[in-house]
């Protein structure tokens, strides 16, 4: 789901080196006015470590096959680090793997930083949102929905920054109904995210609980 | 996903054949020097009915061919031997793709008029992977194994080392 270079036009990169600026600078700000802004480091950088490998695991889903994302979990896991991991994360990616490009950097990052920081804002509603439910099963609903919504509106962007640039010496059509076809193989994916998602914060809420509380 | 463009080239040497003659049928042959391209997407599997937009050199802004690749990933074309310089080959399939550049070769004084096939390619190409692209396609498995390992450890290093001063 990363954009290559010289798939999008010069303006819509510089866009999105905006917005990952703006969206950098909130997080890190956020992440300052903590009382220990390091304390949190340790468990950032692994995970952005596990993203950075994730992007190298290939599920397929006939017709096309698809990689994981993790944006939705570290989104969960992490709160406002999951954006400065997650341009870490795609930096390397784009340098060592080859996933992405620097050029478009910026809109990546923000393609899938700013559906983690919504997934994070998901889970953390689970305390207001989620009362009628009995606890273990709050949290894993709400670790699912964060997981699921974080990659599939990261995938809605997506399709929506294709579809609204395709050069006009493509033949549209077959662009529009390829690019369809690959964000609908992006449901399952979401679900299988969602799952894992939700199995990870199960395990650490029993293993460690006070790790969700970021 | 990044994608691998392999280029393999046709180089067949050019020059006029017989040409056959019956009942007003006329059949002409000529053997002309064509590029093939094969789209992968990283994961190995082919690039099956991309779309290919062919840009001849000196003019990047008029497609000069446009086709889509077959199952296979694969694509050709006979580039024009009176436009040498750099072709550049794009293959793009639901927001990923790539582009390759491709040198052709200035094309020789017309072969002279003998019963033997001159066999000096008419058009001379080569490959040259654009490294703004794809940076990753110089490495060899064993360096981009240790980069990647690289980055992971540095990664993990600045845990422990954030973990270490809190307790």
């Amino acid at each position: 789901m990363h954009i290559p270079d010289g798939i999008l036009p010069a303006q819509v990169c510089a866009a999105g080196y905006a917005i990952t600026g703006l969206a950098t600078w909130y997080s890190l700000r956020q992440i300052n006015r903590r009382p220990d802004p390091t304390a949190e480091i340790p468990k950032a950088s692994l995970l952005t470590a596990a993203f950075f490998v994730a992007s190298s695991i290939y599920i397929p889903v006939p017709p096309a096959s698809v990689h994981l994302i993790l944006n939705g979990l570290l989104g969960v896991m992490l709160g406002y680090f999951a954006f400065p991991a997650i341009l870490i994360g795609l930096f390397f990616q784009a340098l060592v793997i080859g996933h992405g490009g620097i050029t478009t950097l910026g809109v990546n990052a923000a393609m899938m930083g700013i559906p983690a920081m919504l997934a994070y804002h998901i889970f953390q509603s689970r305390n207001t949102l989620g009362k009628v439910l009995t606890e273990p099963t709050r949290t894993g609903l709400f670790a699912f929905l964060g997981g699921t919504l974080g990659l599939g509106i990261a995938a809605l962007i997506f399709l929506a920054l294709i579809i609204f640039n395709i050069p006009a010496e493509l033949d549209a059509g077959a662009e529009r109904a390829a690019i369809l076809a690959l964000s609908i193989a992006h449901v399952p994916l979401a679900l299988i995210e969602g799952l894992f998602t939700a199995m990870l914060v199960l395990f650490v809420r029993r293993v460690k609980p006070e790790l969700l509380e970021g | 996903m990044r994608l691998n463009l392999v280029l393999a080239f046709a180089l067949i040497g050019a020059g006029w054949g017989l040409p056959l003659l019956a009942h007003g049928v006329e059949l002409e042959h000529r053997q002309v020097s064509s590029v093939e391209i094969v789209a992968r997407f990283d994961s190995g599997e082919p690039m099956a009915q991309a779309q290919v937009l062919v840009y001849a050199a000196g003019n990047p802004s008029e497609v000069w061919q446009q086709g889509t690749t077959d199952d296979q990933g694969r694509f050709s074309f006979v580039p024009d031997a009176t436009l040498p310089g750099n072709w550049e080959v794009m293959v793009r399939q639901a927001g990923h793709g790539a582009i390759a550049t491709i040198p052709v070769g200035a094309a020789p004084a017309a072969p002279a008029n003998g019963s033997e096939p001159d066999m000096t390619p008419g058009v001379e190409v080569g490959s040259a992977p654009n490294s703004l692209i794809s940076p990753s396609t110089t490495l060899s498995p064993v360096q981009r194994g240790i980069t990647i390992g690289s980055v992971i450890w540095g990664l993990i290093g600045t845990g422990l080392f954030f973990a270490r001063g809190k307790r």
